[in-house]
């Protein structure tokens, strides 16, 4: 894992899109760039569960069983999202400790 | 996520549950109604359920043709009057009563509708079950590494 590429999502500069082009082939997101676009996920599916929640209890038309689904997804996305996160800052503080 | 078109599998499957339920309850509900716009007593209804394959939802991705082919969904596509004959029941005073004295009720069978609902529940139960899993099974691959 390429550590020094952490910084981007952390501090979102201008050139963070062009970062795709700096870093490596062309064509190719660069780590925060994907980092960036699965939290916007994560995100999306929340807000979809959130909105699932609403339309169920306003008496819309979704089903119960289809709320508890998107709502079980967005819960998956976000453990795997705290689990990327995770491996992150522990990768972080193993180069924190590192002896210099 | 792959564990998303496990999920929707099972979501299209209790959603076909679901309106079996809902055609089961309407045939129990009229198992006595003698009068519908269509004239004649309630007729029984059917549900027919469908193999539906799963489209990918976040984007087609690259799975090879056996996975597509594993991924079936399913789906109510139509639902169906029973054909069986009405039960005819003498009843002279009854309104709808025919020339003969005789009143066609539904044909609908109390007993075997309990029997539908019973395996209905059942089935939904199983692919709860299912979506317990799929939701163990996500959780287990988080577990890696940790």
């Amino acid at each position: 894992m390429d550590v020094t590429r952490i910084g981007i999502p952390a501090a979102p500069t201008p050139d963070a899109a062009a970062g795709s082009s700096a870093g490596g082939a062309p064509g190719q997101a660069s780590f925060g760039q994907v980092l960036k676009d699965s939290l916007a996920q994560v995100n999306h599916l929340q807000h979809e569960a959130d909105g699932a929640i609403h339309e169920l209890a306003s008496g819309g038309t979704a089903t119960l069983h289809d709320t508890m689904l998107t709502i079980e997804k967005a819960e998956l996305s976000f453990r795997l999202m705290m689990q990327v996160r995770n491996k992150i800052v522990e990768a972080y503080q193993e180069v924190l400790r590192m002896q210099v | 996520m792959d564990f998303t078109g496990t999920l929707a599998i099972s979501g299209s499957a209790l959603s076909a549950e679901r309106l079996r339920l809902d055609v089961i309850a309407s045939n129990l509900a009229n198992a006595s109604t003698t009068r519908t716009p269509e004239g004649g007593p309630y007729r029984r209804r059917n549900v027919v359920f469908e193999a539906e394959p799963l489209e990918g939802e976040f984007g087609e991705t690259l799975a090879s043709l056996t996975e597509q082919g594993a991924r079936q969904g399913v789906a109510v596509t139509d639902v169906v009057e029973d054909h069986a004959p009405p039960r005819m029941v003498f009843d002279p005073n009854h309104p709808d009563a025919n020339a003969d004295g005789y009143v066609a009720y539904p044909n609908v069978d109390a007993m075997s509708e309990t029997i539908d609902l019973m395996a209905a529940t059942r089935a939904y139960e199983a692919n709860v079950q299912v979506v317990n899993a799929t939701r163990q099974m996500a959780q287990a691959a988080l577990g890696i590494g940790g």
